[in-house]
Parts: structure tokens; sequence; C-alpha cells
């Protein structure tokens, strides 16, 4: 079959100073994955076949070259944004544009999807499902590929539908010379990708971060999570811990250890005569002894703060502490630190970073606190016993994870940095706290009294 | 880019920004070379010609001698007439200035012409002819200029020689703008590539002036059905409302 079956020099109109030259025409086929447009190469790989299938996916390969972006990488220009999804939202562009330009897009499918989607639903890939879902929305694969999720995660073909609202209503708005509009926008992208790709990723984004919503309440949060300035669905998870590598340190102690009173059965300085009589090893004497520092972990949400005299407090009388601090900026996926050691045994940040509004990475957290831990080492958390996903949503499973993690790794909940320096300093501070201050943790810990560390 | 016409919204492409400079430079010996239906001869015709005289000459194998420099031809009982040919009036030109010769398809011509072309193509210093009835001998006023025209795409298959006299070979690969105003607007842009795919994409444009005077009597449908096989012209209206989106 010859490639004079294919014109793409022809597709003529760009504002965006593509120059004019030959393409390139390979031979592809009508499979998802196997036809393309190579805009640095001006190489298009198409089928060559006569089938109204081989047509459609030539059509589909020429409005890229109409209306794609072709001098830059929108995944760079957008890091929030994977580079799948702003890949599947300019497919959904491409075919609406084609459907627009009156080609018979219900042929537009290559039998896979049924088969993809059900892979999907059955490796519970909720992300994927609704990037491959914007890639076939309007196509005649939507339909297939909805029935292939269906035996499995019905709860998704619904989510899936309100998302189809959503997308169509904001592309519904545009006019098709704006949908295909290529005068440079923001960031020298094509108007109309910035108008309508970038914005429909973002809602796909939206999505595939919120929790699958499977009751009638949780549709309609998801729904209207999905609205123009909503505030983000609750995702069920935290966020991936990402350590503040920016930070600068001064050396505020060579010591690491401090000095703690400790009781012993002899000695010259009698401080605990009462032990003589309650005290089976008769410890009534003081004895100075070095211990390590320990390690706090700062929850620096928006309901909580740090002060920086209370912690140079702390670091005079604790030097050998490990101080961190977390708070994760809801919704971010371009890794924004979301933690940061604001002490590390000895020495200090110049700054204490503020915190980004959320919790959000409370169990990473905590999990990397335990596996810092030296020896017997005290692990103290100032919280306010709220513990959030990565959209700052309170979540009833996640606060359990982290009431657990307290328990198995004996953490001490503590509402201040203040308190956790005094309860550091002094060995003999009351390591009970009252958990009914500590919000859903302390709750948590409450109903399942069966604590260690913290009772 | 240098936009040319407003209203046709089309760009000079960098083969005539290349031809306009060279010329602008005074360089006299241009091969144009590319895709046919480009315009290059209408481009050797007009541009940068410095007198009216422009002389064309169409290479063929069976074009000779004398229809470059010029033959007897009778003129009257008994007597015959020398007649210049058109490399020895584009010489002369108007008598101060030298005109331009066009030769079109080089690459046809037979080796004869080929010699012939070698010594009417010479630098203006070297270049001597002289005249069998008056004996005079003719050599290129100032400002004689030719301009060469193949669609051959390796100008290798040119004799070295005739090559070497040209210092500046340019590739037309598409149509130069003022060659697409009289066609409708929607079609111009695409008209000006239609020459730049591969051979057997190619979209002449006389193609499309046919198929823009077709569709006016009947419809795009039925224009490109006449004009292309049934897959082509599916394809070519396709490529063209895409383009247009619309």
């Amino acid at each position: 079959m010859s490639s004079s079956i294919i014109f793409p020099e022809l597709v003529v109109g760009r504002e965006d100073e593509y120059s004019d030259g030959s393409w390139r025409v390979l031979e592809g086929f009508a499979r998802r994955g196997e036809a393309s447009c190579d805009f640095r190469r001006r190489e298009l790989r198409v089928p060559l076949g006569s089938t109204p299938l081989d047509r459609i996916v030539r059509a589909h390969e020429l409005v890229h070259v109409r209306i794609s972006p072709h001098d830059a990488s929108p995944s760079e220009i957008y890091p929030e944004l994977p580079a799948r999804v702003l890949q599947c939202a300019e497919e959904f562009r491409v075919n609406e544009m084609l459907r627009r330009l009156g080609f018979d897009v219900s042929i537009l499918r290559d039998g896979s999807e049924k088969f993809g989607a059900s892979q999907l639903a059955m490796n519970s890939d909720w992300e994927e499902a609704v990037y491959f879902f914007l890639a076939v929305l309007g196509t005649g694969g939507e339909k297939e590929f909805l029935s292939g999720l269906r035996p499995l995660q019905p709860d998704w073909v619904k989510a899936l539908r309100t998302l189809k609202g959503k997308v169509n209503a904001l592309v519904g708005d545009f006019t098709t010379s704006r949908l295909g509009a290529t005068s440079r926008g923001e960031f020298e992208l094509p108007l109309g990708y910035v108008n309508v790709s970038v914005d429909v990723a973002r809602l796909a984004m939206i999505a595939s971060s919120a929790r699958v919503p499977n009751d009638q309440a949780g549709h309609r949060l998801f729904r209207r999570s999905l609205e123009i300035g909503a505030r983000r669905p609750a995702t069920g998870h935290f966020a991936e811990l990402h350590f503040d590598s920016t930070l600068e340190y001064h050396v505020i102690a060579r010591r690491r250890l401090h000095r703690v009173r400790r009781g012993a059965p002899t000695g010259t300085s009698l401080r605990y005569p009462s032990r003589l009589l309650t005290d089976p090893q008769r410890r009534a004497f003081a004895r100075h002894q070095y211990v390590a520092g320990g390690i706090v972990i700062v929850d620096q949400s928006g309901s909580m703060a740090i002060d920086e005299e209370v912690l140079d407090q702390m670091l005079y009388d604790v030097p050998g502490v490990l101080v961190v601090g977390y708070s994760h900026r809801p919704g971010d996926r371009t890794g924004v630190a979301n933690a940061w050691v604001l002490a590390d045994r000895g020495r200090r940040t110049r700054t204490a970073p503020s915190g980004n509004v959320g919790n959000g990475v409370d169990g990473p957290i905590l999990r990397w606190a335990i596996h810092q831990r030296r020896g017997s080492e005290r692990v103290l958390w100032v919280t306010d016993g709220q513990v959030t996903d990565s959209n700052d949503h309170p979540d009833d499973a996640l606060t359990m994870e982290c009431a657990h993690l307290v328990r198995r790794g004996s953490i001490e909940l503590v509402a201040t940095v203040n308190e956790a320096s005094k309860n550091l300093s002094n060995r003999h501070a009351s390591r009970r706290s009252d958990l009914s201050k500590f919000g859903r943790v302390g709750r948590e810990l409450l109903r399942n009294r069966h604590v260690t560390g913290s009772r | 880019m240098e936009v040319i016409a407003s209203d046709s919204e089309v760009v000079l492409g960098q083969c005539w920004r290349d031809l306009a400079e060279i010329t602008a430079s005074g360089i006299d010996r241009v091969i144009l070379y590319g895709p046919p239906g480009t315009g290059k001869t209408y481009a050797a015709l007009r541009f940068g010609i410095t007198t009216d005289v422009v002389e064309r000459l169409i290479c063929t194998e069976d074009v000779t001698s004398a229809e470059v420099t010029g033959s007897w031809c009778p003129a009257g009982a008994d007597a015959w007439e020398w007649l210049e040919g058109p490399a020895i009036r584009a010489w002369r030109g108007d008598g101060i200035r030298g005109g331009r010769l066009v030769v079109d398809e080089v690459d046809r011509a037979s080796g004869d012409v080929l010699s012939l072309l070698l010594a009417m193509t010479d630098t203006d210093d070297s270049a001597r002819w002289k005249n069998p009835q008056s004996r005079e001998v003719v050599r290129p006023a100032p400002g004689y200029s030719v301009v060469m025209t193949t669609n051959l795409e390796e100008l290798e298959e040119l004799p070295p020689a005739l090559r070497d006299r040209f210092p500046v070979a340019i590739r037309i690969d598409q149509p130069h703008p003022s060659a697409v105003r009289s066609l409708s607007p929607d079609l111009r842009r695409a008209a000006l590539n239609g020459s730049l795919g591969e051979p057997s994409r190619r979209i002449s444009l006389r193609t499309f002036y046919a198929f823009d005077r077709l569709r006016r009597s009947t419809n795009a449908q039925r224009a490109a059905s006449l004009l292309f096989d049934s897959a082509e012209a599916t394809a070519f209206l396709d490529a063209l409302s895409i383009g247009a989106l619309g």
C-alpha cells in the first residue's frame, strides 16, 4: 500500500512557528501504541491499510500534527502532572477534535480495551484506570473499557462516569477553533493544549488520587471535589516522604550525650531517702550518668508550629537529640520537601523550615523515626493527634496505622516541643500522657488499652 | 519569518529567501532544482533580471546547437542570413546591459548542447562567440545572467564542468507565495506545502488549481474524486479538513 494515502504536509494552519517540511511516513498498525507522531524527527507511524479504522487512526495522527505541542515538553513544564496523564488528556483532546471534524470515532478501538481494563481492575490500579479512561473517552473503546472494569470494580465505573461528565462539561465550553488553537499560550505551549488538555489532566489527577467512592455520600464528595476550586478528595493514603536536602547545619555541641541523675544503691549524695523504704534495691543515692538524646518528631502542620527558642532550649538541655519536623503540602506530587531534620545529634539547622499546611506523612515519618532509634532511645511525637492523608483529609485507617506504630514503637505522645524538651531532659518526668488530648490517635490508643510506651 | 501577503497568510519559504539573497548579491549563475510544479522557471524568468531581455531555452534531446547560438536561415533569393539564438540574444541584452538566459530542463539536453552551454555559461571574461556572418566577436554584456532549472534531485548527474560554472544551486521545494495568490485562500498554504512530501505524496500547484476550479463548479468530494484515486481523494480531503479545523 502506498504512503500516498496520507498527506501530513497538507495539514497547515499552525500559528506557533512550526516550520513546513517533509514528513517521513512509516508503516504502523491500528493498535494502541503502534501509531505515533514524532515532531522532532518529523515521522508519522500510521497504518497504511484501507479499512475505516486505518483511516481514523491516520486522521488521529494528523490531528496531532495540527494541534499538539511540538517544541516543548509539557511534563517538564507541569511537573505536578505525571507525563502519562498529560499524554492521555491530549489523546482525549485529539479524539474530541476528530469527532467535531466529522470523523466517526465510534470505530476508534483496537479490541484491547476490555482486557486492559480487567487487568487494571484486577491489580486495583485506579490511577492508570483513570488515565486510560481519558485516552478512550468518547471513542468506541470507552464502552469496552468500562465493561472490562465492571465485574471487578463496579464502583470505578460510576466514578469514571462522574469524571466523564466533568470533562465533557469542561470541553463543551470550547469552540472547535479554541479547542485546537495553536497560538502560543502559557509557557509557549499551544493555547488549546493549555486550556483544555492541561485542565483535563488536572481533573484526572484529582480523580486518580482520590479514594474510589463506594457509597452515595462518597460519590457526592467525589463529584464535588471535581468542581473548579473545590477541595481535593480524600486519597486514603499517605504521601511519599521527601526530606529537605538543602538545609545547612552548624555544630552546637561537641558532646553527643547529656548528663542525667540516676538512682544508685551507693554514693555520696543521698537524694532519694524514701527509696530506702520503697525500692527493693534501695537506690537512694544520686549518681550522674550520660545518656543519649532521643528522637523528637514534630508535626509542623497548620495547627502546629515550632518555637525556635524552645528548640534551642531543648538542644541546650539534650544536645544529642534528633529532631525531625514534617508537614506535607496537600495534593503535592512534585516532591516538595515534607520532612526536614531540624537537629541531628549535635548539629542544628540555621533556620527551621515552616510547615506546608497539611500532615500527609504521619505514618512514614513515624516509621522513619523508629528506624533511626539507637538502642532504647526514647521517641517522642509532638502532635495534636490528627492524622491526614496526602490531600490532608482525616482518615480512620491511617489513624489506626499511626496508633499501631505508636504502640509498636513505644512512641510517647506530647503536645508541645517544650513538653518534649522537659521529658527528655528530666528522666523522671512522667511518660504517661493524657491520651484524650491527642485527638483521633489518642482515642484510638484509648480504645486499645494494651499500649506500650504511651498509656 | 517574513510575511509576504497578509491576505494569503503565507510566509516566504527558505528557498525563496535564499534566492532573493543570492540575486541581490550579484551572483549571476544559479541552478534551481527540485520537484516539479514549484515555480522554478517562473522564478528564473522574473527574479533578479536587469533588462527586459529574458531568453528561454527548453532543453530536450532533440534540441540542437542551432537553437542555442543560432542558425542560417533563407533571407530572400540566394541569400542567407544568420539568426542569432537565445543564448547570443541574452548576451547582447538591450545593447547596454546583458539579458537573462533561462535554460530549462538542462538535464535533458543532448551532448552537443551541453558542450555549447559550457561556452555560453562561462564567465563573462572568458566567454566569446564569433558571428559566422558578420565575423563580429560577441561577448556577454555586463549584467548577463544564467539560470538553469532541472527536476533532478541530485546535481551530480550534471556534467561536472557545467556544474562548476554555477557556484550556487538552490533546491526549490515550495512554490513561491506569489504563485498561489490566485487560489482560494483556504488552499494557499496547503498548496505551498504540496511539493514538500516524498515524491509519491507530492501534489503539484497545477493540481491545486484544478481542484479549486472543479470544486467551485461541483463540490470538494467530486473535485477530489476527479483528480485522485479513491484512497488519495479521501486522504487529500482529510488533510485539508484537519488543517482547516473544519
